[in-house]
């Protein structure tokens, strides 16, 4: 599960309303600490990517960034150092950079939080106290921590990222379709779930999750004129079947925007539009058949399902290899019946009747399994 | 050599309004900006955008406001086709997708903002110039506009003499390889922004140094009202980010150290919701008095409950933990006036073109059409980007079909010039040379103590001094990255030279006015004075001098009886 402040704090006690001035600015001033930051220098030499390990003293009290340590190093020590940066305040995406183990933006992480650790923000401790920064994954490195964001820019481009006029134009817009448009919308673009992305790294050619949680955004704009249209292409290759739920953009984005949950509801809304022609749609609804009908899922079928029967011809060594190792415990179907099954069909019995709705909001709804 | 009809120096929303207007022209329509465009400043606008869009509500009661907030030295032809063109550029957003907030019913939900009458503010929770940012970006993709991402506007080109001499271009650097580009067109619109930056604590991205105007004004384009300089009352104590007026518009108090109420004893009426310079004033005072702590008062939300903040204010209480370490559920947050806006730019006439230079054009931050004056209204400054956006783009089509139809020519010399200042820049060694950070540091420090909120001769002149030493370090800086290729150490050397050019506008500008108005306060001169000083202080760069100049521009007035100044009181 995501950790996410606004339901962390949920148990917050609301204070009482005349509290005078507080500790936190009373207290007496700052303690300067001082740190290293471990940063990864890279340079292109004749087109060949060079990479080597700096390290840098640097400054802080606790309301210190990282960003502001970066820009303390390039101000008095090297002015080499190269990152990009704008609005200090986590809105602009520019500063986005891998730190510690994840990619985060530069401006919002303190430094406090790195060397003592902090689990409301999903922040380990660093281990040996280093501040470890090296640019963003899955994207060419330009210079230092800068890298090439024209590839993310252009999957983003290739979703037709507008309003398109159509025959499925709401004429009325109300409250809640905005609801679902806001969430997604909250994305400024700063590449650190495409850079943590784990299907990306298998298939560069993945649209990637920012670009599918904006695809999003026009599903549920009620504005939007050709929803089904953007779902059949979205369906296709490197689209919204290609992720593989690992929720990593969940943990990196550093808005909320969970774009895992916004390919998941495009997967929904994909089928609920008739997009079942494609392997993605097919592996769903086949994963459902096999549990509704027998509680477990029969491999050989589903894939027979999924893929057609050349497709599956082509997996058949793959298969082989499985069977070798006990992982397909019994090709032939049939075989035995699952204890209680009974009591699965009634859940989706259940289900039909009260379908569980795509139109939640991100903090509702679980990431998911597989 | 890049040739298009407009060029558009800048894609924050002026500028990617203007491009729709030019490339839906038919135009060939080009936009070189520094950052990727969204990028732009303009996404961190939180509040909101102003337009009389309720029935019961009427656009020249806008006016009236922002006459009045503008402390009556706003342009008002630009301030009424402004307010009157208000609801329709808020509806052009709203459906090319801007995803603003709704009320029940559907339609577009308004809020409070300072210093109005009427709950007029339009908004997309809050971020509503991020979300009208990405719309605008959305357009321009669809439409096809050419953007030259990561180029930094090096100096705006100029053919002809005289009355012909007009613009020709600009001559941009591709940061991303360090070449130099040379583009040409018949019409230029600087939408660069603002200049905050000159200025220690500041809200403002680090791009906003005021590239466009500096040029624009060596160039022979004048500036005006650069001394008008708006500070923000609720900057976050130890970054300046800042907090949204929304958040007072929601009903938030402003406290000081006995947690008590001051915004009654200066504004009883309108209390926060006073306009900006007043409540900032009002900050300060209390600062003075030993009412603060640690040179800062509160911003309190706690009574408003912790549902209303989540559900209507979730960015600034994420700002507030990130940068503050306080939950406004639980705690007020420490604020203090900081620098935010500077209504102040390339003086325009109503539908954006220099009054000065032909062909040449500004709308934003960057100029000064003057819908401000010396004071601008929270939410009228996305509401000018996209309806002077959209004024001036239309206005340089009719210019490029018209007189300006024919191309003017570009000079290879303009492009050498850059490259030998670029040369010039990275010659310098270290050793007795001066580190540009230092030079930067010293001057917004200087300008942040002296040039503020209280202005006086003694300390103006402090940091006029502090501008003079600037500009003789600046002749002697080196950087430390000779590279050509992501010099970023080259474009904040660059940079610093334009925030050089705007402190020394504005301290000198403020120098000048002998009066207290609006954002400018000369503590010798408390009172306004309509007989001297209703009037715009030009500044001109003296080629020759390699320094500032001053002029006088007059308040461009319509016949309208209650546009006759009053006391302001809120």
């Amino acid at each position: 599960m995501p950790t996410k402040a606004t339901t962390k704090k949920a148990a917050a006690k609301k204070a009482p309303a005349k509290k005078p001035a507080t500790k936190k600015v009373s207290a007496a001033p700052k303690k300067m600490q001082e740190t290293t930051f471990r940063i990864k220098r890279g340079t292109v030499v004749n087109g060949v990517l060079q990479q080597k390990d700096q390290e840098f003293k640097v400054r802080f009290d606790e309301a210190t960034t990282v960003l502001m340590g970066l820009e303390q190093v390039k101000g008095e020590q090297d002015g080499t150092l190269t990152f990009r940066r704008s609005c200090r305040a986590s809105i602009c995406g520019s500063c986005g950079m891998f730190i510690n183990n994840r990619s985060r933006l530069a401006c919002k992480t303190k430094i406090t939080d790195i060397m003592q650790g902090n689990k409301d923000k999903n922040i380990a401790q660093a281990e040996d106290g280093v501040v470890e920064i090296s640019p963003q994954l899955n994207q060419p490195v330009l210079k230092d921590l800068v890298v090439d964001i024209e590839p993310f820019y252009q999957k983003v481009r290739g979703i037709t990222p507008y309003v398109q006029e159509g025959k499925e134009k709401d004429e009325e817009v109300n409250k809640a379709s905005y609801e679902q448009v806001n969430m997604v919308s909250n994305c400024i673009m700063c590449g650190a779930c495409y850079s943590d992305c784990t299907a990306m790294v298998e298939n560069p050619n993945f649209i990637g999750p920012a670009a599918l949680a904006k695809a999003y955004r026009f599903v549920a704009d009620p504005r939007e004129g050709k929803k089904t249209q953007r779902l059949k292409e979205l369906s296709e290759k490197n689209g919204i079947w290609d992720c593989t739920r690992c929720g990593m953009c969940v943990d990196a984005c550093p808005k909320d925007v969970a774009p895992m949950e916004a390919i998941v509801k495009l997967r929904g809304k994909a089928i609920d539009h008739g997009v079942t022609n494609n392997s993605g749609a097919r592996h769903a609804l086949s994963f459902k058949k096999d549990i509704a009908s027998w509680g477990l899922l029969n491999e050989p079928f589903m894939m027979l399902r999924t893929k057609g029967l050349f497709g599956s011809l082509g997996q058949l060594g793959n298969a082989f290899n499985l069977f070798k190792k006990g992982k397909i415990p019994n090709p032939l179907p049939f075989d035995h019946k699952v204890k209680g099954l009974d009591e699965v069909k009634a859940i989706y019995k259940e289900l039909e009747k009260n379908p569980i709705s795509v139109e939640t909001r991100a903090e509702d709804s679980g990431p998911g399994a597989g | 050599m890049k040739q298009h009809d407009l060029l558009i120096v800048g894609a924050g929303l002026a500028g990617l309004r203007a491009a729709f207007e030019g490339i839906t022209a038919g135009l060939s329509t080009a936009v070189i900006t520094k950052v990727h465009p969204l990028r732009s400043h303009s996404c961190a606008a939180q509040g909101g955008v102003n337009a009389a869009i309720n029935p019961q509500d009427n656009w020249e009661d806008h006016a009236f406001d922002t006459v009045k907030g503008a402390d009556y030295i706003g342009d008002q032809d630009s301030i009424e086709l402004m307010c009157s063109e208000a609801p329709q550029a808020v509806l052009d957003l709203d459906a090319m997708g801007a995803p603003f907030s709704r009320e029940d019913d559907g339609s577009i939900a308004q809020r409070a903002f300072g210093g109005q009458n009427f709950p007029r503010t339009a908004y997309a929770a809050d971020r509503t110039g991020h979300a009208m940012l990405h719309t605008l970006w959305e357009q321009a993709i669809k439409n096809g506009v050419h953007v030259y991402d990561e180029y930094y506007l090096m100096e705006i080109t100029t053919a002809g003499e005289g009355a012909d001499k007009r613009a020709s271009g600009a001559i941009g650097m591709d940061i991303r390889s360090g070449e130099l580009h040379q583009f040409n067109a018949k019409a230029v619109l600087v939408a660069t922004g603002g200049f905050g930056r000159i200025f220690a604590s500041n809200t403002n991205a680090m791009i906003c140094t005021g590239d466009g105007i500096a040029a624009a004004m060596r160039a022979g384009a004048p500036a005006a009202d650069l001394e008008m300089v708006q500070f923000h009352p609720t900057g976050l104590k130890s970054s300046g980010i800042l907090i949204s007026e929304g958040v007072r518009g929601e009903g938030a108090y402003l406290i000081g150290k006995d947690g008590k109420r001051f915004m009654d004893k200066y504004a009883p009426n309108k209390k926060e919701l006073a306009s900006r310079d007043v409540v900032s004033r009002s900050e300060m005072t209390e600062i003075l008095n030993g009412n603060g702590v640690d040179g800062c008062v509160f911003l309190d939300v706690r009574h408003l409950g912790r549902d209303l903040i989540l559900e209507k204010l979730p960015q600034i209480r994420q700002l507030s933990i990130d940068f503050e370490g306080v939950d406004p559920i639980d705690e007020p947050i420490p604020i203090k006036p900081t620098c935010h806006y500077t209504m102040g730019g390339i003086r325009t006439d109503k539908l954006g073109q220099s009054t000065e230079l032909m062909g040449l054009f500004s709308a934003g931050e960057a100029s000064c059409v003057s819908v401000h004056g010396a004071n601008r209204l929270g939410a009228n400054s996305l509401l000018e980007t996209i309806v002077f956006g959209k004024i001036t783009g239309k206005e340089m089509v009719r210019f490029i079909q018209e007189e300006g139809a024919k191309r003017p020519e570009s000079s290879a010399d303009d492009l050498a010039a850059q490259q030998q200042r670029i040369a010039a820049i990275k010659a310098r060694p270290k050793q007795g040379h001066v580190r540009q950070e230092d030079i930067r540091r010293e001057l917004t420090e200087c300008m942040n103590e002296n040039c503020s909120v209280f202005r006086d001769e003694k300390r103006l002149n402090l940091s006029l001094k502090a501008v003079e030493k600037a500009k003789k370090d600046y002749a002697k800086m080196y950087i430390d990255d000779k590279t050509d290729g992501f010099n970023t150490d080259l474009v904040t050397a660059l940079e610093l030279n334009s925030m050089i050019i705007l402190a020394e506008g504005t301290v000198r500008a403020a120098l000048e006015r002998k009066e207290s108005r609006g954002a400018h306060t000369r503590e010798e001169f408390p009172d306004r004075d309509d007989d001297n000083w209703m009037v715009h202080i030009t500044c001109h760069w003296d080629t020759k001098k390699q320094a500032v100049t001053l002029g006088r521009d007059p308040v461009r007035t319509v016949d309208n009886p209650r546009y006759v100044p009053q006391e302001r009181k809120y």
